[in-house]
């Protein structure tokens, strides 16, 4: 064990060292890799808050069939009552005419709307909740038929359509993303294969002694990989940090442009977790360009 | 060795049919004009090369049909002093002899002290965190000397390993592989020094055009 703690010291101390003996080279690789996680990171950061609103718009969604009118009270609640068996509805709220028109008062400027106004114009409705399981477009689509051939519900208002428009452009976010990523990955995959082989070839006397001591062949290539994997994740932290500082400072100065795509929603920077996912990934791509290198400079 | 041979290109043997047998502990000179075939006969016994005809056995192993993963392990064994030392350039003294121990995973401290007694012995260890380029022909060579030395290697191969010392240094550093002979390391010096093959009266190898031609005691003889 000990062993193997002071190999891993010894090649950590030669990757290292790889990088100070090719410092502008070492830096224009973590430079890419940083600036391709910066786009990359960018564009998850979109997806992540939009997927953020729909796993909001999920949890809020509450779907209002607002009622004929002439209906009594009793069949009011029947009504209510019917709807509460179907199977993805989680709860049923009664709402009468009075109950609405005194939500809308309490709404901004509801009042001076209903100022003038004679009687009261606002239908009773059915606040409809769907089980939280059931809080996808199958479940709306269910209620929806459910509702239909309900005599008594005048019109239902649940904005599926705005939600499944979103999704899709949601999601089209994402895989625009994994196609950048795709690209910007190979890019990246290729600058820093060619930097660790550059370093390989500058190297190639000191490979040779060290193979010629009795080095194995891992004693001999670890650093390399070590290298490419450090140069990722050092990209994979700056990228990181250009985004949190870019994030804090955009996000203010943007926020009524963001309100239209996130609503009341406040935009949110990665978490922990999604942050050192950016890092990994930097750090796999490194490591996949320098065994990429190794692979070509064996044959 | 046993019949070993070693062609580069088909047809032009570096050595042909050459069988020696060398013990633990015992001292022997290789001595041939250059192109003889001392470097390849070298290069055969720690694997860098693999011979074309024959077969060689060192430390138990069969270097011609030695896998390629076990090469290291056997190396660890011997110590190579190279005619041009081979040392890190951008390495400090101490790092370049340290690394045979390195290799095997000595921790750093245990590595530093060897390398500190070695560098004393070969009288170097003022120069232990000096770069191998701010050093003369002669302390390279010592250097390159004191990395073959440091692990207590079993086998010591070493290519004209006083070529660039003057006499008295060739001495001191003929006494050093003397004694690790002693301590039982068999050691194998590729050498056109005669005065040094006089000197010491030990068994000399004579190849010529890569055959061996000569294989006895020194004492008396001159090339």
């Amino acid at each position: 064990m000990r062993r193997v703690a002071v190999i891993l010291a010894i090649l950590v101390r030669s990757a290292l060292r790889g990088m100070q003996s090719s410092a502008v080279a070492s830096g224009i690789a973590v430079a890419t890799i940083a600036i391709a996680l910066l786009l990359i990171g960018a564009f998850a950061l979109v997806v992540v808050n939009m997927q953020g609103l729909l796993d909001r718009f999920g949890q809020d969604l509450q779907i209002t069939a607002y009622l004929e009118e002439g209906l009594s009270k009793a069949e009011q609640s029947l009504l209510a009552e019917r709807v509460s068996t179907v199977e993805v509805v989680g709860r049923v709220r009664l709402i009468s005419k009075q109950q609405a028109l005194e939500r809308f008062r309490a709404t901004r400027g509801g009042a001076a709307l209903l100022e003038g106004l004679e009687g009261n114009p606002l239908p009773a409705s059915l606040d409809i909740s769907l089980l939280s399981e059931r809080r996808t477009p199958e479940g709306l689509g269910i209620l929806n038929k459910a509702l239909d051939g309900l005599p008594g519900i005048a019109e239902v208002a649940h904005g599926q359509e705005w939600i499944e428009g979103y999704a899709r452009a949601a999601s089209l976010a994402r895989v625009s993303g994994y196609a950048l990523g795709a690209v910007l990955a190979l890019a990246t995959l290729l600058i820093v294969s060619n930097t660790i082989r550059l370093g390989l070839y500058a190297r190639e006397d000191e490979l040779e002694i060290l193979a010629l001591v009795g080095a194995s062949r891992t004693f001999v290539r670890a650093p390399f990989l070590l290298e490419g994997t450090l140069q990722g994740a050092i990209g994979g932290v700056l990228a990181l940090g250009v985004l949190w500082a870019g994030f804090h400072l955009l996000v203010p100065q943007l926020q009524y442009g963001l309100a239209f795509f996130l609503g009341n929603t406040e935009p949110r920077f990665f978490a922990v977790a999604e942050s050192l996912k950016l890092i990994s990934g930097g750090a796999g791509l490194g490591l996949l360009g320098s065994l990429a290198a190794l692979m070509a400079w064996r044959s | 060795m046993y019949h070993v041979s070693k062609a580069y290109v088909a047809g032009a043997f570096a050595l042909q049919d050459v069988s020696l047998d060398v013990s633990r502990g015992e001292f022997v000179f290789l001595t041939g004009a250059s192109g003889a075939g001392k470097t390849t006969l070298l290069q055969l016994l720690f694997a860098a090369e693999r011979p074309s005809e024959g077969q060689i056995v060192v430390l138990g192993r069969n270097i011609a049909r030695l896998r390629g993963s076990a090469v290291p392990a056997l190396r660890r064994r011997v110590g190579v002093v190279f005619q041009d030392f081979k040392l890190l350039r951008q390495r400090t003294v101490e790092e370049n002899v340290g690394v045979t121990l390195d290799v095997v995973g000595m921790p750093r401290r245990e590595v530093r002290a060897k390398v500190f007694t070695m560098l004393k012995q070969v009288g170097l260890q003022h120069r232990r965190y000096h770069h191998p380029v701010s050093l003369s022909g002669g302390e390279q060579q010592r250097v390159a000397i004191a990395r073959a030395l440091v692990g207590e290697p079993e086998i010591l191969l070493a290519d004209e390993p006083t070529g660039n010392l003057d006499p008295d240094l060739s001495v001191e550093i003929m006494d050093l592989m003397m004694s690790a002979a002693m301590r039982g390391t068999a050691v194998l010096v590729a050498t056109h020094d005669v005065g040094l093959i006089e000197r010491y009266h030990k068994r000399k190898l004579h190849l010529d055009a890569g055959r061996l031609v000569e294989d006895g005691p020194a004492a008396g003889r001159t090339e």
